[in-house]
């Protein structure tokens, strides 16, 4: 075990569970690499954070207004809306097709994101 | 008008500073004065905005109108809120009269106006408006705001009317 060579005992251990730890969590993430995520965006500051998501067909995406006053998740090209989303109100939409989508909020021009779906 | 309510702004900070000099610290006007501008200086323009609704057919301004509403009433709460939490009361003072009726005088001029000659008289106001309380609040109330929660508040309100300068900036050039 020449890694563990000048380590102390108890940062052996340590190191040890910390190794464990990762290949459990690794096997996690592969069995879970296909499972569908869902990707949080925060509406504040008047802006979309953050304002690029990267997602997968399957997944979803989650609006939440954290701001002071309300803003909209509205497609650019109008596929869909979520009509005024008042404080602290949520939305979600699905992915459904691969491509690239953006997004905007209809009452704050400059307001704006992209969502890259593959 | 702008430039007479900036002296009103100063002379009011001055006047803070010689009535209350233990108070006040730092040269400016007091947090629950410039509570009570800043909450006044919203409702002004959300009757700006009633006014708008009342008179034009312009989407655009419309459009313009209601996020006036949505967004300073959005702020005037919050600003209520944090003045509920800190037990505090706006403290009403010249600069807020001088606003107010330099606001009623304003709209006594928009609203003999219709059609295209309202629409393009609402659209530089709003903008004309906007950057003058931009300005007031960046370089005057939030250097002068004592308490954090209410700097930040006023930080907040800076960065939601810079977007609504930005926007009427747009309007004053649609309807030009
Ligand atoms: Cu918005």
């Amino acid at each position: 075990m020449r890694f563990f060579a000048n380590v102390p005992k108890r940062r052996k251990a340590m190191q040890f569970m910390t190794a464990a730890g990762i290949i459990i969590l690794a096997a996690a993430c592969s069995a879970e690499a296909d499972m569908p995520e869902t990707h949080i965006v925060e509406m504040h500051g008047l802006t979309f954070v953050p304002a690029t998501v990267e997602a997968k067909v399957g997944d979803t995406v989650l609006w939440i207004n954290t701001d002071v006053m309300p803003h909209t998740a509205t497609a650019a090209d109008g596929a869909w809306d979520s009509g005024m989303m008042e404080v602290d109100d949520e939305w979600s939409l699905l992915i459904e097709e691969a491509g690239e989508m953006n997004f905007i909020c209809t009452y704050h021009p400059g307001m704006e994101g992209v969502i890259t779906a593959e | 008008m702008i430039k007479q309510i900036l002296v009103g702004v100063a002379a009011l900070a001055t006047a803070t500073v010689s009535a209350c000099a233990s108070e006040v610290d730092d040269g400016g006007p007091s947090d629950m004065q410039i509570a009570h501008i800043a909450y006044t200086a919203g409702n002004i323009d959300i009757r700006y905005a009633h006014l708008a609704l009342a008179i034009s057919d312009n989407p655009d301004v419309r459009e313009f109108a209601e996020t006036m509403l949505r967004d300073h009433v959005a702020v005037n709460d919050a600003a209520l809120a944090l003045l509920a939490k800190l037990e505090a009361a706006p403290e009403d003072n010249e600069t807020s009269q001088v606003l107010l009726s330099q606001a009623l005088e304003k709209r006594n001029e928009l609203k003999v106006l219709d059609g295209a000659a309202f629409d393009k008289a609402y659209a530089e106001n709003e903008l004309a408006y906007h950057q003058f309380v931009n300005k007031t609040v960046e370089e005057a109330f939030i250097p002068a705001a004592d308490n954090q929660e209410f700097k930040e508040l006023l930080g907040v309100a800076l960065q939601t009317f810079k977007v609504h300068e930005g926007h009427a900036e747009m309007l004053v050039e649609k309807t030009k």
